[in-house]
């Protein structure tokens, strides 16, 4: 299963970040990314592998290519860990809004 | 196939029974009250408390048990119970950042707070400036939640 933390490590590195803008675009086999990009063809294809074992990156055969796109279920899962990261932090923000606000109430009884 | 960005920014509304000054001045600067330092911060356990200062250029960060103070981000838009926008880059070693973005509205007896965090996504902009700052932002972004992990 792929998890957010692998989704994570992989895009700590900024050439596999550029691979990803790249495909955001569209579909691309190794070749066009490698043009676009200031490293080897070979380096690409181990980061790509890096993408894909992430969950972010899929790939399928085309004649004698194989095309990478981006894997949407991969990106919903990256996404879904911010979605709680900040569920986290709001659920513990409301109860010390609400917590802050009952003080005043009883000093304006008292 | 391209994923919309649309699909990407995060975004979150919570009802609080309580003024939007009130809501306003918990999320920013009475933020030592609440934030959950112990699994969102830099330093994990080393964190003792974390300080968001006040308008347009106000540092936001976490003091450790050493007395150092480790970034998080800055103010951008100071609008007090309204609004306010932050950059957002918790990993210290890193200057630019992803963005936040809080509103609140009054409704009935309480508040509805309105959250968007963007820019951590945003890989497929266009424009030099716009994209450099985000890439830098997912060092910055990435990098802290690594370490959070």
């Amino acid at each position: 299963m792929v998890t957010y933390e692998a989704a994570i490590d992989a895009l700590g590195d900024p050439t596999r970040r550029a691979i990803v803008e790249r495909l955001r675009r569209g579909p691309s086999a190794v070749g066009e990314l490698a043009r676009g990009l200031p490293v080897s063809r070979p380096a690409v294809s181990q980061h790509l592998r890096v993408l894909r074992e992430a969950g972010l990156v899929a790939d399928e055969p085309a004649g004698a290519r194989r095309i990478y796109r981006l894997d949407p279920a991969g990106i919903a899962a990256l996404r879904d860990y911010f979605e709680s990261f900040w569920t986290d932090v709001l659920d513990d923000f409301k109860a010390a809004a609400e917590t802050a606000a009952a003080p005043t109430t009883e000093e304006e009884r008292a | 196939m391209s994923v919309p960005t649309a699909a990407l920014t995060v975004r979150k509304t919570i009802d609080v029974a309580c003024s939007v000054e009130q809501a306003f001045e918990t999320f920013t600067t009475g933020i030592a009250r609440w934030w959950p330092l112990a699994t969102h911060s830099v330093g994990d356990e080393r964190a003792r408390t974390a300080v968001f200062e006040a308008g347009v250029g106000g540092r936001i960060y976490e003091i450790w048990d050493d007395g150092s103070e480790h970034e998080w981000g800055s103010v951008t838009v100071w609008e007090p119970s309204s609004r306010v926008v932050f950059s957002w880059s918790p990993n210290p070693d890193r200057e630019a950042a992803t963005e936040v973005e809080v509103r609140f509205v009054s409704e009935g007896d309480g508040a509805r707070v309105d959250l968007e965090h963007r820019g951590w996504e945003r890989l497929g902009e266009e424009g030099p400036s716009v994209r450099k700052s985000y890439e830098t932002g997912w060092d910055a972004v990435l990098g802290r939640f690594c370490s959070a992990g």
